[in-house]
């Protein structure tokens, strides 16, 4: 294996963040069938409850009170309550690739550098996988992000300066929206700040590239720039972060700007001719034995070698860096202000979903600073200690599932543990001392 | 004479301070913050010095001095005093005391006559005598009466006629002996002046090799190659002869340590339920803080060539040069991130266990390579 394949290996890129077309599809999925769950839920509890008992507000917990209350109807509530329609996987996609776009030209117009903006970019789709549109709000994540973005990225904004960066002052945000998002993300990023862009990489393929020689200098600059501006934007706006690795990103833009150079570099790198075919000639002649063990012994230092740096591998590399460019070509940078930009494509694509959004986003969590406040609160009863009489179980269950939140690793069970405050869900969970009367 | 036995006799302090001295009332020069001639104090005169003669002992300021002796010879302005004195013989008191210091002029002008040593008599018993009637005269001629003193004067002064030539050898011997410990004086200094001067540059050398071995150590450090141990040098190590010799006792200490405890072990009954002591840890080498990762490029050669046109400034210009960084630390950065992964192939890998962590999935992926490759072998 090779060491800097290795040490790649090692990247929470790699480990928490790189998953195959299948899996990340399964994730968004999964996803988006928790957040239907989930504010179905809420949707019916807050109707049904707000019909019996008014003073269960916003601030405590839809679910709690649904547990706090005796439901004579059963599920009947959701009779006299229609659920709206909610998003499907696709139209999610859309939106997180919309909102994409949008911070990127926020970024830009607010004069950040590439580093941040592709840094921010990251973290809001990676929040996006595991987090549903419709459970939290893209517009103010979006600033989050690039809030948090700038900070990852070693420059630390005060938020005030950051809100009037400039194109940003004309968004109208207050400064707690983004400091109340900003957790959040950090949770929903699994704490990974660490962001390995293909910027650099493109120079050490400059570097390279001038080593090799016999190029004009003229063609590599102009690869280049082109192959700048497309990890600017196309990498960022499609799925290529989580798919492909940064070198192999690189080379699908360089070979977009230029395929000559990216197939010259690759098969520079690749150098090693395929081994010849071993002639099988084990047991019916005996040869001597060291230099067998000699021969061996080159073999495997050969195979490793080949594995490294061999012709078998190049054809891998090559075929993985077709789908990568496959995959860029989708979203070529034009199409910032050809496609995404213009209005047509806003009244046609991105303003139905938003107004079907309106409609089916989570009631609890689509204010972020409503929902820090209520948190804190809760933090600040349960170090209290004591709440009034009653059933405890939301002040427990907020432990464990918090905790598990922030650090409990699994990256698909944790909506659910947010969850399993539903009534009867586990019999831990039903109240200790007795049913309510 | 006379005049002076008469003086000595009259003066109140003088009875005891006396003396016999050439003079009377010998003032207290501790009382010494007023001139007792032109009644100066000190308060008004800072620099205020007090002189004495010693043909009277009488002190007075400088200014007095001056102004009284300065045209020649004139009489002691003390009242009763007819002492003739002359500038020249004016001097600082050594001794606050006069008449101590009186004591200690009488007693050189008595050494320089009397010089004769030891080696000069044939018994000490004739030394001894010698001695006591020198002693004798000098205090006939401090604190003797009018009498006595003129007596022991003329002794003195012929003794000094007669022993004239013993006198002038003694006194040559006396200052040759004097000029041998004046040498010897000198040369002491000067050797431990020398060790002085030694004990610092040997200090110095110390320090200086102490900077080497550590720059030393460093570049050891930053030019190993890797998974290469680097022995570090302990300070204060220097002489390796001792060190050896030390290991070699705690080595022979340890193994008979070792051979008591199994001849200990032989006979020893054992007792169920007692604990064991615990073993030291064994040894794990040195700590490896990248966990064994190798840094060796694979695909790729760091070399000086490498480099982009307008990144040069940042090698070259003086504005962005500093210490400690170097412009290959970015160009092996770049390089790195330019071919890091290319052989990661995320679909394949991650495609094997969903939800197994890298190094698992890894595993399994070079458990299946080991498999494929034994398959071949087969």
């Amino acid at each position: 294996m090779a060491s800097e394949d290795a040490r790649y290996r090692q990247s929470s890129q790699f480990r928490l963040w790189s998953f195959s077309r299948s899996e990340l599809a399964s994730l968004r999925e999964k996803a988006n069938a928790l957040a239907r769950a989930s504010i179905s839920e809420r949707l019916s509890s807050t109707s049904s409850s707000s019909t019996t008992a008014n003073k269960n507000n916003h601030d405590r917990s839809a679910s709690t009170s649904n547990a706090n209350t005796p439901d004579p109807e059963g599920s009947a509530g959701g009779a006299s309550f229609r659920l709206p329609e909610f998003l499907t996987v696709a139209e999610e996609a859309l939106m997180v690739t919309f909102y994409t776009s949008q911070l990127l030209g926020a970024g830009e117009a607010a004069g950040m550098s590439d580093e941040v903006c592709a840094t921010a970019a990251a973290f809001f789709r990676r929040f996006y996988i595991t987090n549903s549109i419709m459970t939290y709000p893209p517009q103010d994540m979006m600033f989050v992000a690039l809030f948090f973005g700038c900070k990852a990225e070693g420059h630390f904004p005060r938020i005030g300066d950051f809100l009037n960066m400039g194109a940003l002052s004309s968004i109208k945000k207050q400064p707690e929206e983004i400091l109340a998002g900003e957790f959040l993300l950090c949770q929903g990023i699994r704490f990974a700040f660490d962001v390995k862009h293909p910027f650099r990489a493109l120079i050490g393929a400059g570097m390279e590239l001038r080593r090799l020689g016999g190029i004009p200098e003229d063609r590599i600059r102009a690869a280049e720039s082109r192959a700048k501006q497309i990890l600017r934007f196309s990498s960022l706006i499609t799925d290529a972060y989580f798919h492909y690795t940064p070198s192999q990103i690189m080379l699908a833009a360089l070979s977009h700007a230029d395929r000559g150079l990216a197939e010259r570099l690759i098969h520079n790198t690749f150098h090693l001719p395929t081994a010849p075919i071993k002639v099988e000639s084990g047991a019916d002649t005996p040869v001597d034995g060291v230099p067998k063990e000699n021969n061996a012994r080159k073999d495997r230092a050969n195979e490793d070698k080949a594995a490294i740096i061999g012709q078998h591998i190049r054809d891998r590399v090559l075929g993985t860096i077709e789908a990568c460019r496959d995959m860029l070509s989708h979203e070529m940078p034009e199409r910032s202000r050809e496609h995404w930009q213009t209005k047509e494509i806003y009244q046609d694509l991105v303003l139905p979903v938003k107004k079907k959004l309106k409609k089916c986003r989570d009631p609890d969590r689509s204010n972020l600073v409503a929902l820090q406040r209520a948190r804190r609160e809760k933090a600040l009863k349960k170090s209290g200690g004591s709440e009034d009489g009653g059933p405890d179980d939301r002040a427990t269950a907020g432990t464990k599932g918090d905790d598990a939140g922030i650090f409990g690793g699994d990256l698909v069970q944790r909506d659910s543990k947010r969850r399993k405050v539903a009534p009867g869900q586990g019999p831990a969970l039903d109240d200790p001392f007795g049913g309510p009367l | 004479m006379s005049r002076k036995a008469a003086n000595g006799a009259r003066g109140a302090t003088a009875t005891a301070a006396a003396a016999g001295g050439s003079s009377s009332a010998l003032p207290a020069i501790s009382s010494d913050d007023m001139c007792p001639v032109c009644k100066t104090i000190r308060y008004l005169n800072k620099d205020m010095e007090f002189l004495i003669n010693p043909e009277c002992y009488h002190s007075m300021c400088s200014n007095c001095v001056n102004r009284l002796f300065n045209d020649g010879p004139n009489q002691c302005p003390y009242a009763s005093c007819n002492k003739t004195l002359r500038r020249r013989g004016f001097r600082a008191a050594f001794f606050g005391d006069l008449k101590v210091e009186r004591e200690v002029d009488i007693r050189k002008r008595v050494a320089a006559v009397f010089n004769q040593a030891e080696e000069d008599f044939e018994t000490l018993r004739d030394y001894n005598n010698y001695l006591n009637m020198v002693e004798d005269l000098t205090f006939d001629l401090v604190s003797g009466d009018d009498a006595s003193r003129s007596k022991a004067e003329a002794e003195l002064q012929r003794w000094e006629a007669e022993h004239k030539a013993d006198i002038e050898r003694n006194r040559k011997a006396g200052r040759e002996a004097e000029e041998i410990t004046r040498r010897r004086l000198a040369a002491e200094r000067e050797a431990a002046r020398q060790r002085r001067i030694e004990a610092i540059r040997e200090a110095e050398d110390e320090k200086r090799e102490r900077a080497l071995s550590r720059e030393q150590e460093l570049d050891n450090l930053a030019q190993a190659a890797d998974g290469q141990r680097v022995q570090l040098k302990r300070r204060g190590q220097t002489n390796r002869a001792t060190a050896a010799a030390v290991d070699a006792l705690m080595s022979s200490n340890s193994a008979a340590a070792s051979a008591a405890m199994a001849s200990a072990d032989v006979g020893r009954l054992s007792i169920r339920g007692l604990k064991e002591k615990r073993k030291p840890a064994a040894a794990e080498g040195p700590y490896d803080a990248f966990g064994g990762m190798d840094f060796v490029p694979s695909r790729y050669k760091l070399s000086e060539d490498l480099n982009v046109p307008w990144l040069d400034k940042y090698r070259i210009a003086r504005d962005y040069v500093t210490g400690g960084y170097s412009f290959d630390e970015y160009t092996s950065r770049a390089m790195y991130e330019a071919f890091a992964g290319l052989g990661v192939f995320i679909e394949d890998e991650k495609e094997v266990g969903i939800g197994l962590d890298a190094s698992r999935v890894s595993a399994i992926s070079a458990g299946i390579a080991a498999v494929g490759d034994k398959m071949e072998l087969d």
